[in-house]
């Protein structure tokens, strides 16, 4: 159970990482920043470039959210939320996409 | 360790974690929503955009280049038009915030381990990164009106500028709290026996508004139009 202080606690058993360890996921993000920027460079990819720019992007967000944010090292309560919150964004922009992609009405306003 | 003794002196919730923090993920999740919402604007009038005007045309051609309606660059009817968006420059300001978000944990990391000095350096650095990272901002909203692509020019411009200006709000936002952070550090008894939870926090702000950047990159920058 993720609630109550027995859980609190338990949640920091797990140890923050330690600053040389920051450094690495900072210099892992530029990397992955690098070679997004190299994929978008690169000519032939063709439809494989959006997947894979969605998901370097992707591996960056979890990153940060995860190592930095310290969520990884949390209370799954604050890790439901954040989630819950995401994936209705997910959900609305889906929406809004479905609803008005290509749709003459609002592209000519 | 001071972590810990944090998670001691929490106040009693009945979800034992400090209500504070709570409230502070609440938010960063209503802010997806807020991100989410424009982002998907943005996309809905990037897939397409319709031709300019005749007067545009006539206002913004020059060397019979259009400049100031597309995103990026392309050839329509014969008609050559220079795209606004420059991606080297936004690696750029892609790097310095990524690098604020390096700094702000090390400012989070001295905080928690009772190391001041270290905790204050990286916090002015991650507040000069953020500053920089503005300032990235303000040169591309220039050049863009320069270019004649402003608010009102056409959807692709109203999207763009609302949803940038906004990530640039919220950074302009991150920046003052950690101005006046550094400040109330400085004061004789510092930022008090919570001191970690408070730059914690403030970090939390600024690591989402680098994780919406993270998004942005992608979706308005590299992913073609």
């Amino acid at each position: 159970m993720s609630a109550g202080g027995g859980h609190a606690a338990g949640s920091h058993e797990r140890s923050h990482p330690t600053v040389r360890q920051y450094v690495l996921i900072g210099l892992l993000l530029t990397v992955i920043t690098i070679v997004e920027l190299a994929a978008s460079y690169t000519p032939g990819l063709g439809v494989l470039l959006i997947p894979i720019l969605v998901v370097l992007s992707a591996i960056k967000f979890a990153i940060v959210v995860a190592y930095f944010m310290h969520l990884r090292f949390e209370d799954a309560l604050l890790t439901r939320l954040f989630v819950f919150g995401f994936v209705l964004a997910g959900a609305i922009l889906i929406a809004l996409l479905a609803l008005f992609w290509g749709d003459p009405a609002v592209i000519n306003r | 360790m001071a972590q810990a003794s944090h998670a001691a002196a929490a106040p009693h919730s009945s979800t034992g974690i400090d209500s504070r923090k709570v409230l502070m993920w609440i938010f960063l999740a209503s802010e997806c929503l807020f991100f989410g919402s424009l982002i998907a604007t943005y996309l809905v009038f990037k897939g397409d955009i319709p031709l300019p005007p005749a007067g545009f045309l006539e206002d913004h051609t020059d060397h019979g280049v259009v400049t100031g309606w597309f995103p990026t660059d392309r050839v329509i009817d014969g008609i050559e038009y220079k795209g606004v968006l420059s991606i080297p420059i936004t690696s750029a300001s892609t790097f310095v915030l990524l690098m604020s978000s390096v700094a702000m944990v090390l400012a989070v990391y001295g905080a928690q381990n009772g190391r001041p000095k270290m905790m204050k350096l990286w916090l002015l650095g991650t507040m000069l990164l953020g500053i920089i990272f503005l300032g990235f901002q303000v040169f591309e909203f220039h050049e863009f009106g320069a270019h004649g692509l402003n608010l009102a020019t056409n959807q692709f411009g109203a999207s763009f500028f609302v949803l940038t200006g906004f990530h640039g709000a919220h950074v302009t936002v991150g920046v003052l709290m950690l101005g006046s952070m550094l400040l109330a550090s400085m004061r004789r008894t510092g930022l008090g026996p919570e001191a970690g939870f408070h730059v914690e926090t403030i970090g939390l702000y600024w690591h989402f508004v680098d994780i919406v950047w993270i998004v942005i990159f992608t979706v308005v920058y590299l992913i073609p139009a």
